[in-house]
């Protein structure tokens, strides 16, 4: 499993996503965390980030919309939705719009990290 | 399987020419769809297996887990329907319109409804019987009842309704919040869940009540004072509203406040309301389907009835419902004395039939003299009116009462409350004939006495609780051990393996919740305390009243199970009804011409039909983009055999002639596949038929060779056995003799993706042998620790997430099973034989498989 | 029941006000403050029946509230009445003294019969 991976946190719980983000960078992970929408699109923008895990609840944007742009943007950025409210609607849009999984809080970090991994895998090219 | 079909139209669709690198690509590109459909199939029958489980398990779930699984659910086969399309090329997206219409249903039943919050605010008890409980609470009605119909005395007074605790929630904007701090709130975590308990009823209690409320409660007040020349003081009693709160007790969960003056009944009101989320009723609501916006806090606001004798009456003996006479608690002053455990009580036994006579009575202050009793607690005839009103109310509503009374200074008797007996309280003693230890077997016990509360046996160790301190440090399993039994441990009651107390009778509230989860208590156990130390390990027979040192097993394995809870409860039933959305399958042949999106009914159906299509376009896509006669191999063991592989991927060595008709085994890298074949391979078969023609492998040709028996089968798939391969995947397709079978398997890594399936259906002989058989690998299979669902002669076994290791030794399994189960249904009514080729079947497997861990 | 008056200390203010309020109308006297400073200095004063000691103030940790206090008075008695559940906090609060400590909310009788409980002591 390659654990060299670049995550990017979207979160505005800040709580969560700055534990979260400690137990990533313990397990080997490179992880940055944006507490809104804008700041997480800066941080794309800079190219560093391989994987994008995106709450769909954030203070200064709906997420899947966040969402919407980044994949406009960067098509082949996989990101993960990641939320604390079950909503079906939410779900089926963020996959429509090209998110790679979604997935509800409360998740354990195993869980959340194989699945940016396969996120991750899922998004290279085919063959390679 | 209908490939038969879908290769006819297949032949008829332009074939794409492509480049045998284009296609190599294209091939990759809907291995990579397929890939990510079966791991989000994976998901899907996991979290169906975990919802179903959730109904029989018993264990607690809330609204929240069955939210979050249907909506987990949904979107993973939204996914799945979004692969096979692309890998089907456009195909299928027709099934977007069942899928539509089921999710429909299920979100409707797993929205959340706000309530309304119009309504009256306030009624007087002069107006209240049963029919008003929406309005004012299964307590309050009832007494309404009493006061109205049955035309018994009660205090008077009024109601503040459930429409008025919305609106005060409502006014404030409080429920958000509120709902925000539950949220992930860890129940286990005691520190947490009293923090947030106290800052939510805080919340609550600071929160500004709505002006016309506060004044329609003065103005009440001020009428319920009018009565009388001294200075009103009013008890404030909740009067919880559940949807459906039949043997639900609620007992002693929430808030009750005595003495309230006029300046302070708001603020009690309050305080009330905020008690909604006291943690023993955030615990209790959890472990029984309860979700919040189930429960209403309605609020009894009754004159204070100045006991000077109070108790309980249970219209029937607890452990009996048909005992010929009712059961009194009774103590000085306050009725509260003997419900919060903390009163000195005596007890009564009183005939049903007039003139009511006493036929057993016992102090709680060991005088035992009856002239003694009747001056401390109740005369005969104040007994007997009892005895006649509780046989008065149960006829009444129909069903033994549990009835909370008070006789005030003056002599005049008041019924404060009256509600049915606990279910657990009621029902039948326990049967007589089931085995009962020999004293002679048993130790001595370290305690011998007091009552038992609530039936059972439970054993961990004693933790002596006496502050809420000792409550925040109590370990889970624990033995709780305590003097008097407050109302307040009950949020305990979840983690404790047994209670016993020292004082305290079966009418505390304690007694009710601990009846109502199942964990044995004994109460007025003398010198439990000091014979107790903290962390001993521990035995309590409850039953039997008694509690010995260590595990005693002989007692333990009489324990009854564990009520489920959950039965019957709001978030119980909901579940039961998405239920029916999700987990029935209707497709079950994929031969049948029924086997098509519109015949999807259920989340079930269409993750099978995507499936099902999926294997079918990864085996089409060699003809559909022309290069069918070299995509399939012809396995070589000794000679060409009767079975296929198929490459997907990565199944093949790189040093492969792709050009080759032939493999053998030592082209193949394929994990899952070796397993299964190991599996076939390891031992010959036994018969029937018996061996013969040149050793084993003619002998897997042989059964394999003529499927067109059986007139069912018509697909090119069936006709030959297909292995379709990749380095971590295998799907195998298997016609032997009269049975069908399937077998796939995804080794990825990622726990994610494992899995280990199989299904199994059909056989020669007559459904009673053909059932037989099932049952003999369905046990095998539940042994190795796969999930086994079986339909009438079919079945299917799973196992998901595991480690790799482990589920090679599982396909092992099942590739010996695939050959040594052939036919075996022929002698399956013969028990004998049958378990002979259990035993062989298990000694074989055992020698078999390395011994792995789940992980 | 001493006839020394009780110390409220906790930094709500409505609860303060309706505590001792309640407290009054069944023949209790008793102070409330809002910070720890003004309990320290409230005890170093003048003599409590009991101290109610809240556990978050705004100033000052209850705990340290708790041992400044036991210092001036060390027969004082005070009964840590907190929102924030804390076994460890609890403990410590014991091993320094507290008389008792409780988990917010306590019904009012409940809270009067541990008043006067602890009240009984001091006399």
């Amino acid at each position: 499993m390659a654990t060299d991976l670049k995550i990017l946190l979207i979160d505005d719980e800040s709580d969560f996503v700055e534990t979260t983000c400690k137990r990533l960078i313990r397990r080997g992970y490179s992880a940055k965390t944006a507490l809104t929408c804008a700041d997480g699109l800066t941080i794309i923008a800079s190219g560093w980030p391989e994987v994008v895990v995106l709450d769909v609840m954030l203070p200064d944007r709906d997420g899947v919309d966040c969402l919407r742009e980044i994949k406009e943007k960067w098509p082949t950025l996989p990101v993960i939705l990641l939320t604390g409210h079950a909503c079906m609607q939410t779900g089926m849009h963020g996959l429509e719009y090209g998110a790679s999984d979604y997935c509800l809080k409360p998740i354990d970090l195993e869980t959340l990290v194989e699945k940016i991994a396969i996120a991750h895998r899922e998004s290279q090219k085919p063959g390679i | 399987m209908s490939f038969y079909f879908d290769r006819l139209t297949s032949f008829f669709r332009t074939k794409p020419r492509l480049k045998p690198a284009e296609l190599q690509a294209a091939f990759r590109g809907h291995y990579k769809e397929f890939r990510a459909l079966l791991t989000a199939n994976n998901n899907a029958l996991e979290l169906m297996a975990e919802l179903e489980q959730a109904l029989t398990a018993g264990h607690s779930f809330g609204m929240a887990f069955v939210r979050g699984n249907c909506t987990a659910l949904s979107v993973n086969i939204y996914k799945m329907i979004q692969h096979l399309t692309r890998l089907a090329d456009g195909r299928y997206v027709e099934l977007d319109h069942p899928f539509r219409t089921i999710t429909r249903e299920l979100e409707q039943l797993i929205a959340i409804r706000s309530l309304s919050t119009e309504g009256e605010v306030i009624l007087s008890m002069k107006e209240i019987d049963v029919t008003k409980v929406d309005q004012v609470g299964e307590k309050m009605a009832n007494l309404g009842e009493v006061k109205n119909r049955v035309g018994l005395r009660t205090p008077d007074g009024f109601v503040i309704t459930a429409a008025a605790a919305r609106k005060f929630i409502a006014t404030s904007d409080l429920q958000v919040e509120i709902n925000r701090r539950l949220k992930g709130l860890d129940l286990d975590n005691l520190e947490e869940l009293y923090t947030v308990s106290a800052g939510i009823q805080s919340l609550i209690s600071n929160a500004p009540l709505p002006t016309e409320l506060e004044e329609a409660i003065l103005a009440h007040h001020r009428q319920l004072a009018a009565d009388s020349d001294e200075e009103l003081l009013v008890a404030l009693r909740s009067s919880a509203l559940g949807e459906d709160s039949s043997n639900v007790s609620f007992a002693g969960q929430y808030r009750t406040q005595l003495n309230v003056s006029r300046e302070f009944v708001g603020q009690a009101y309050k305080e009330i309301v905020a008690g909604k989320y006291k943690s023993q009723a955030i615990v209790y609501r959890q472990q029984r389907g309860y979700r919040n916006l189930d429960v209403h806090m309605c609020v009894g606001c009754l004159r204070m009835v100045n006991g000077a004798v109070s108790g309980v009456l249970y219209s029937r003996a607890p452990d009996n419902p048909r005992s010929p006479f009712v059961i009194i608690q009774a103590a000085p002053g306050l009725a509260s004395a003997v419900v919060d455990g903390s009163g000195v009580t005596d007890q009564f036994r009183v005939s049903r039939t007039p003139p009511h006579p006493i036929l057993h009575r016992q102090s709680g202050v060991e005088e035992n003299d009856s002239a003694a009793i009747s001056r401390r607690t109740l005369t005969d005839d104040q007994a007997a009116e009892l005895a006649a009103i509780g046989v008065r109310l149960e006829e009444h509503f129909g069903t033994p009462q549990d009835i909370e009374w008070s006789i005030d200074q003056s002599g005049l008797l008041y019924i404060l409350q009256s509600r049915p007996l606990g279910r657990s309280l009621s029902e039948e003693p326990p049967e007589t004939s089931e085995y009962k230890p020999m004293a002679a077997d048993l130790p001595e016990p370290l305690l011998i006495g007091g009552a038992c509360v609530s039936r059972g046996v439970g054993y961990g160790p004693a933790f002596k609780v006496r502050s809420s301190l000792d409550l925040l440090r109590f370990p889970k399993g624990a033995v709780l051990v305590i003097e008097t039994p407050y109302p307040e441990w009950a949020s305990l009651l979840n983690r404790a393996a047994a209670v016993v107390s020292e004082t305290g009778q079966m009418a505390a509230h304690l007694a009710t919740v601990a009846r109502e989860f199942g964990v044995p208590a004994i109460f007025g156990m003398k010198q439990a305390k000091a014979t107790l130390a903290n962390d001993t390990l521990i035995t309590v027979d409850a039953t039997a009243g008694k509690v010995y040192a260590g595990r005693i097993e002989p007692l333990l394995a009489l324990a009854a199970p564990k009520p489920n809870l959950m039965v019957g409860s709001p978030v119980y039933k909901i579940l039961t009804q998405a239920l029916v959305h999700i987990t029935p399958l209707n497709l079950t042949d994929p031969a049948s011409p029924y086997f098509r999106p519109d015949s999807c009914k259920t989340l079930h159906d269409l993750t099978r039909f995507c499936h099902e299509k999926a294997v079918v376009e990864m085996f089409n896509f060699g003809e559909r983009y022309g290069f069918d006669d070299k995509t399939a191999k012809q396995l070589v063991v000794d000679a060409p055999s009767q079975w296929w592989v198929i490459d997907l991927d990565d199944g093949f060595t790189p040093d492969f002639d792709p050009e080759s008709r032939y493999i053998d085994l030592g082209h193949i890298v394929s994990l899952p596949m070796l397993a299964i074949w190991q599996g076939m391979t390891a031992f010959p078969w036994a018969g029937p038929p018996p061996v013969s023609l040149g050793g084993f492998g003619s002998i897997i040709f042989q059964s394999t060779r003529n499927p067109h028996l059986d007139p069912a089968v018509r697909s090119a798939m069936a006709a030959k056995n297909y292995f379709l391969i990749s380095k971590n995947y295998c799907n195998l397709n298997v016609r032997l003799g009269y049975h069908f079978a399937l077998v796939e398997a995804n080794l990825g890594e990622f726990l994610t993706e494992n899995y280990v399936s199989f299904q199994f259906k059909g056989g020669a002989a007559d459904e009673n042998r053909r059932l037989l058989r099932i049952r003999l690998i369905s046990d095998i299979l539940s042994e190795f620790g796969f999930r086994v669902e079986q339909k009438v002669d079919a079945m299917t076994a799973r196992i998901e997430k595991k480690p790799g290791a482990f589920l090679l030794e599982r396909l092992k399994i099942l590739g010996y099973l695939l050959i040594h189960t052939r036919q075996i249904d022929m002698v399956m009514a013969d028990e004998g034989m049958a378990a002979g080729y259990r035993r062989k079947i298990m000694t074989d497997l055992h020698t078999l498989i390395i011994p792995t861990t789940e992980g | 029941m001493s006839e020394l008056p009780i110390l409220i200390v906790d930094d709500e203010e409505e609860f303060v006000s309706t505590m001792v309020q309640r407290l009054r109308k069944r023949g209790l006297s008793s102070e409330g403050v809002l910070t720890g400073t003004a309990a320290i200095a409230k005890a170093a004063d003048s003599d409590f029946s009991v101290v109610l000691l809240d556990m978050r103030l705004p100033d000052m940790d209850g705990g340290l509230v708790l041992q400044e206090i036991k210092k001036i008075r060390p027969e004082s008695r005070v009964v840590i009445l907190t929102g924030h559940a804390s076994a460890s906090e609890g403990e410590e609060g014991i091993r320094n003294g507290a008389f008792d400590y409780l988990i917010k909310p306590v019904e009012f009788e409940t809270l009067l019969e541990k008043l006067r409980t602890a009240g009984n002591h001091n006399s």
